[in-house]
């Protein structure tokens, strides 16, 4: 029965998709179309002729009714065609490829500095519960979680860059480095291990190292609060207490017992924070001059240019949708209280 | 038998030497490269050309292309591909003769064919940005062998070298380029040119870079440097930084006037500073009121608070007195000549007692808050309080962000804030864009006076060109359908040891990388 009844979960789930993805996209269409500003005037800098901007609307097909242009934006999303921006003429798929790997390079590492500080603060302040390291570890986890990306992002290169000079403020790489670098995937810390080229990995990942902490520390935040509540309620269950009873060394029913299961929930909200992080992504990544997707979307929201907008906010809904699922799957599989 | 604590320690050591080894293998290498590093806050819309109409699109193609003329030295026009070019009595016909033996620098040889291909494809394309415009005189090119160019123009235009000196006149290497297709920016290997770099890599927006070798084949001066590379940025503010921390050694475009002004109290970077063409003005709809009555207008002129946004903006601007900017031939203040150099209560009230009107008169003046920088509302501010102080009006302050704002102008405004950067420095782009019957800016503005006053500076050459230049000022002040208030210095920054930036810094507003060294 249980197989059965997996299956149908999993249909159901996926059918969701669908109208997920065809709410987002009427969405951003409209809210693109609802938002004062001609686009192609301010692509062409204010000086165009009247003319050359009702030329280059009909040529776009600014100028056709908003169902027709609505019906021509769906259908080219389904096939695949993104178009090219209207501001630099750039295409879609080129900003997917190229600063879509860069901000896969951040969130990944972020995500991983988020795991580490978080799951290791919150485990530290939920064994020592109540001792100045819980208190400690509590205050540092709400300050993460309340801490605007920019502002911290602003801090650290303050900090680190400007007063200690240890580390780079801005950009993938050294403009040098990121001229000679062979790019095989745009994922620069991936594309000098490629190379062998061990200069530009120390480079690049001195580069990662601020913008990375910024935001993998505010993700950090929540991490930190759900491991440490995770870990009081693990450490109560009578399966812990008959472990210390049978006399079990304390670091051993720690790790060994209690930690493992109090990670369990912990993995479900991993999951669910890619979403968060791809936001805190945009506003770290505009701080950094880091050339991600987030940064390209604020710029091109700037300009009202509707192409680029549309496409870079189809592809963030899909990852988003694309993880949810995917959260939603591991959990149905792993957790058999699960209902379904 | 070596201990667990001497293993660690020996591991501590070799992953230390490893560390070191990479970090000087990183840093050494950058520290001996003549490669000059610039910063930019601009976005690059199109390299191709033919599609090319923004200046940070045009500082990338000064370093790969060439046109006939140019003003590779300073802001005198000069022959560059061409050693000249002559015209018929009307003007209408310009016959150039080629520089012979200039390669592009794929290797092939630049002839007349080059030439006639690079303008028949601007027509032809007529990109979004609308470059094509430039050439609305051309109506044929011709070639009389392999050096000789003709161009057959629609209307008598003696400016027309100024055009050539544009990138709507920039020459591509006809077998690289398509001849009904714009070249996509990444498409380096086919952005063949004649000058002195190469572009080797470009990746678009913010935090991309656009990378350039020397051009084995240049015809010219070789550049003072062994390359360059201009990286993007989305904020001054990070710029900034980069520049303190030496990652850059130079930046041009753009910072705003406060971190000017403390980058100038930095004594590890040099801040220079030359002529700019760069101005801001104050745009009438001269058919709607109370813009409609001339001597609001005027009186608006006379309260004109320039020396004050010009301290607002730490002199990195300077008071304008014409829609011509300073330093360019056929120049004259004429704005100080009938309003003075410094604001006038009792004339302005004068203005307005002959307008009718009665006052405090209530005003909309807008302006847009970042596409011009931060500092726009700093000088709307001064605009205001100089107003209201007077007693004369009542100064309402609106904005609208860029994409908004430049749908808009005249057809939506009354007043409004705009500015300009040239086409070609010349007096004419600053006259005839303005002033000229149906202006981009929609405001309402004709004068067959000044229409005619055009036409004739259009069909004249030297000092007679240079006076129907000043007569078009002159009229342009009395009809006050714009208001010009500042001109921008050009600004760049620099670490101390780069050299050759002061020589560059002129009205052209031309950053020549090329005689850059360090």
């Amino acid at each position: 029965m249980r197989g059965t009844s997996l299956r149908t979960y999993l249909i159901t789930r996926l059918a969701l998709v669908i109208p997920m993805v065809f709410i987002l996209l009427t969405l951003v269409f409209l809210l693109l179309r609802v938002a004062p500003g001609n686009p192609i005037q301010a692509a062409l800098g204010g000086h165009a002729p009247p003319g050359l901007v009702h030329h280059i609307e009909h040529r776009l097909g600014f100028d056709k009714p908003l169902l027709t242009q609505y019906w021509d934006y769906l259908w080219n999303i389904m096939r695949g065609h993104f178009g090219s921006t209207t501001t630099d003429n750039r295409p879609i798929s080129q900003i997917i490829e190229q600063n879509g790997a860069a901000t896969l390079e951040l969130t990944v590492f972020a995500m991983l500095v988020a795991i580490i500080v978080g799951v290791f603060v919150g485990l530290l302040a939920g064994r020592f519960r109540d001792t100045p390291l819980d208190v400690g570890g509590r205050l540092f986890g709400i300050l993460m979680y309340a801490t605007p990306p920019f502002f911290l992002g602003l801090l650290a290169q303050l900090v680190f860059g400007v007063w200690l000079g240890w580390l780079p403020v801005a950009g993938q790489a050294s403009p040098l480095t990121e001229a000679l670098l062979q790019t095989h995937t745009n994922i620069y810390f991936i594309d000098a291990i490629w190379d062998g080229n061990w200069g530009a990995l120390w480079d690049v990942t001195q580069h990662l190292i601020l913008p990375g902490m910024t935001l993998g520390l505010i993700t950090a935040g929540v991490f930190i609060r759900l491991t440490r509540i995770n870990v009081i309620r693990t450490l109560r269950d009578d399966y812990i207490e008959a472990a210390r009873a049978r006399g079990i060394a304390e670091h051993r029913v720690v790790f060994h017992h209690a930690f493992k299961n109090a990670l369990v929930p912990v993995i479900t909200i991993v999951g669910l924070n890619v979403a968060t992080l791809l936001g805190g992504a945009v506003l770290t990544e505009t701080t950094f001059n880091w050339p991600g997707i987030g940064h390209a979307l604020v710029t091109y929201l700037e300009n009202r240019d509707y192409a680029a907008v549309q496409g870079i906010i189809v592809i963030y809904a899909l990852v988003v949708v694309a993880v949810s699922v995917l959260v939603d799957f591991v959990n149905a599989f792993v957790d058999p209280r699960i209902r379904y | 038998m070596p201990t667990r604590r001497f293993k660690g320690l020996a591991v501590l050591a070799v992953a230390a030497a490893v560390v070191a080894v990479i970090a000087t293998s990183a840093y050494g290498g950058a520290k001996t490269n003549p490669i000059i590093i610039d910063g930019s806050t601009g976005t690059v819309v199109n390299i191709d050309p033919a599609n090319e109409y923004d200046y940070d699109s045009f500082t990338v193609d000064l370093n790969i292309f060439q046109g006939l003329y140019g003003f590779p030295t300073n802001a005198t026009l000069q022959p560059v591909l061409a050693t000249g070019c002559t015209h018929s009595s009307d003007l209408k016909t310009w016959t150039c003769s080629l520089r012979h033996n200039v390669h592009f620098s794929n290797g092939d040889l630049m002839t007349s064919a080059d030439v006639k291909y690079s303008f028949d494809r601007v027509q032809k394309i007529q990109g979004d940005q609308g470059i094509y415009t430039l050439l609305s005189y051309l109506k044929s090119t011709t070639t009389s062998g392999a050096y000789t160019v003709v161009f057959h123009l629609t209307n008598p235009d003696s400016i027309w070298p100024y055009i050539l000196s544009t990138n709507a006149g920039y020459i591509v290497d006809h077998k690289t380029f398509p001849s009904n297709a714009i070249l996509a920016n990444t498409d380096t290997s086919h952005m063949i040119g004649t000058g002195p770099y190469v572009l080797t890599k470009f990746t678009a927006g913010a935090g991309g870079q656009a990378v350039f070798g020397l051009n084995s084949h240049y015809w010219g001066t070789k550049p003072a440097n062994g390359g360059l590379i201009i990286n993007y940025y989305s904020s001054s503010a990070t710029m900034k930084l980069d520049l303190q921390n030496k990652t850059l050694d130079m930046a041009f475009q753009t910072f705003d006037p406060t971190e000017i002004a403390a980058m100038k109290n930095n004594t590890n970077l040099a801040v220079h500073t030359g002529n700019g063409v760069v101005i801001r003005y104050l745009v009438f709809n001269v058919k709607r009121a109370p813009f409609n009555k001339l001597g609001v207008r005027k009186a608006i002129a006379y309260l004109m608070p320039r020396q004050r946004i010009a301290t607002d903006y730490h002199h990195t601007v300077s008071p304008l007195y014409s829609m011509v900017p300073k330093g360019l031939p056929g120049q004259t203040d004429a704005f100080k000549t009938l309003y003075g150099s410094s604001p006038n209560l009792t004339k302005a009230k004068a203005a307005m007692k002959a307008a009718g009107v009665k006052t405090p008169l209530a005003i909309t003046l807008w302006y847009t808050p970042s596409h011009y920088g931060s500092f726009s509302a700093n000088e709307y501010a001064d605009i205001q309080r100089a107003l209201n102080n007077s007693g004369l009006f009542k100064v309402t302050l609106k904005t609208a962000e860029w994409a908004q704002y430049s749908g808009a102008l005249g057809k939506v405004y009354g007043g409004f804030q705009l500015g300009w950067f040239p086409d070609y420095p010349d007096a004419d782009d600053y006259t005839v864009s303005f002033y000229q019957t149906g202006s981009f800016f929609s405001n309402g503005y004709s004068s067959t006076q000044m229409d005619s006053l055009i036409q004739k500076e259009r069909a004249s050459t030297g000092t007679t060109r240079y006076n129907y230049l000043k007569q078009i000022q002159t009229l342009g002040a009395k009809d006050v359908p714009t208001i010009p208030y500042w001109q921008g210095n050009m600004v760049a920054v620099s670490q101390k040891n780069v050299l050759g930036i002061g020589k560059t810094l002129d009205a052209a507003f031309y950053m020549r990388f090329w005689k850059l060294s360090k």
